[in-house]
């Protein structure tokens, strides 16, 4: 679809691609919603922590479904977790090269892949203090604190990135996020 | 892009509420899932048939979810078609107006001046986008009238107008022949029938 876009509408200034589909934005704000609430407003250790916790671990799920058999832009081959092409990427950017990517770029798949790993994992285990063998084991309590520690520390890394990129790229990717669109300037490339 | 053609836009409100229905839907399977293996923590064994309505009710709505899923993908992909549809149509539009403008010979500020005359900004408008004096602008303008033989703004407009419209005047005037083959064929029997 790019291609056509492009090819057609060389004379407009920027152009608008449809890239994040409602269930990709609804997960999203979803999760961070839950990120949100369980980090800060829910009392620990009460019943509503617990559903919040699952139905992030749920949300995450759905999404994994989703990039198998979503739409393009959705799909882990539009974001492969590849380090030799985040350090590529990276070094790309710092010789001034300013290609957009239409779905994630190389280093914020990684984050993708990160930020979902560590939901999982404080999902697990805090599903696993609910359980009889594990309850009260210590290693399993701080994992679940220092995975959330992380998952923080992560998360002001994805804002922190959003926030660089949108200053490099000239794509406003908050915006993408909310209306599903990248405005691409003119004459830029696209990956 | 401001104008988007109507169909496109209801179809991507059918997709945000499907979207949210998948998410609702989701959030309900995980609900029965977890009631299905609280109760299996408690009770140990599956075939009472409280649990057994659970576990269907369960993994028909995790089938619903994904049957949904793949008929947003479906509507998605129809959305898709349609945005390169009118991308192309779009792109049809620009090379038919570049064309005239070729034809007429315009240098390229007459073309900039053109272009904003056809989407319907007054010569004053025009000067202030361009920097430009009014009386620049309005020698622009009188310019092009006279380059593609017209004699106003309403005129030069309606040249394109009448461009996209030409299939169907030749398909009125088909028909308007058509009728009148019919009427003449009538008239001589009405004759008949009169004499």
């Amino acid at each position: 679809m790019a291609a056509v876009a492009q090819q057609t509408s060389g004379r407009v200034s920027a152009r608008e691609v449809a890239v994040w589909d409602p269930l990709v934005r609804l997960i999203h704000w979803s999760l961070a919603l839950t990120i949100l609430l369980n980090g800060t407003f829910i009392e620990e250790e009460s019943k509503t922590h617990e559903w919040i916790g699952y139905i992030a671990l749920g949300l995450v799920g759905l999404r994994l479904v989703w990039a198998l058999i979503g739409p393009k832009h959705a799909r882990f081959s539009a974001f492969p977790p590849s380090p030799a092409r985040a350090v590529n990427h990276l070094r790309a950017m710092l010789s001034g090269d300013k290609t957009i990517h239409l779905s994630h770029n190389p280093l914020g798949a990684l984050m993708v892949y990160n930020i979902w790993a560590s939901v999982i994992a404080i999902g697990i285990t805090g599903y696993m203090m609910t359980t009889i063998t594990f309850f009260g084991v210590d290693w399993v309590e701080e994992a679940h604190e220092v995975i959330f520690g992380w998952l923080l520390f992560s998360v002001a890394l994805h804002v922190a990135g959003v926030a660089f990129d949108t200053w490099r790229s000239g794509v406003n990717l908050v915006r993408a996020m909310i209306n599903g669109r990248k405005t691409i300037p003119y004459g830029r490339e696209v990956e | 892009m401001k104008l988007r053609i109507w169909p496109a836009k209801t179809k991507e409100k059918r997709a945000t509420v499907l979207a949210g229905l998948i998410l609702l839907q989701a959030i309900c399977a995980l609900f029965f899932i977890g009631d299905v293996i609280e109760d299996f923590r408690e009770d140990g064994h599956l075939d009472n048939p409280h649990l057994l309505l659970e576990s269907v009710a369960a993994i028909a709505l995790v089938g619903g979810v994904i049957f949904l899923m793949i008929e947003l993908r479906g509507l998605l992909s129809r959305v898709s078609d349609m945005q390169i549809g009118l991308d192309i149509a779009q792109g049809h539009l620009a090379d038919i107006i570049e064309t005239f403008f070729d034809e007429w010979g315009l240098t390229s500020a007459e073309r900039d001046v053109a272009i904003m005359i056809l989407k319907g900004l007054d010569n004053d408008s025009i000067a202030q986008v361009r920097k430009t004096a009014a009386g620049t602008v309005r020698a622009q303008a009188t310019s092009i009238y006279s380059k593609s033989g017209t004699d106003g703004r309403a005129q030069f407009i309606s040249l394109l107008i009448e461009e996209f419209l030409a299939d169907n005047q030749h398909l009125g005037s088909a028909e308007a022949a058509l009728n009148a083959k019919t009427t003449n064929a009538a008239s001589p029997d009405a004759s008949g029938e009169t004499t």
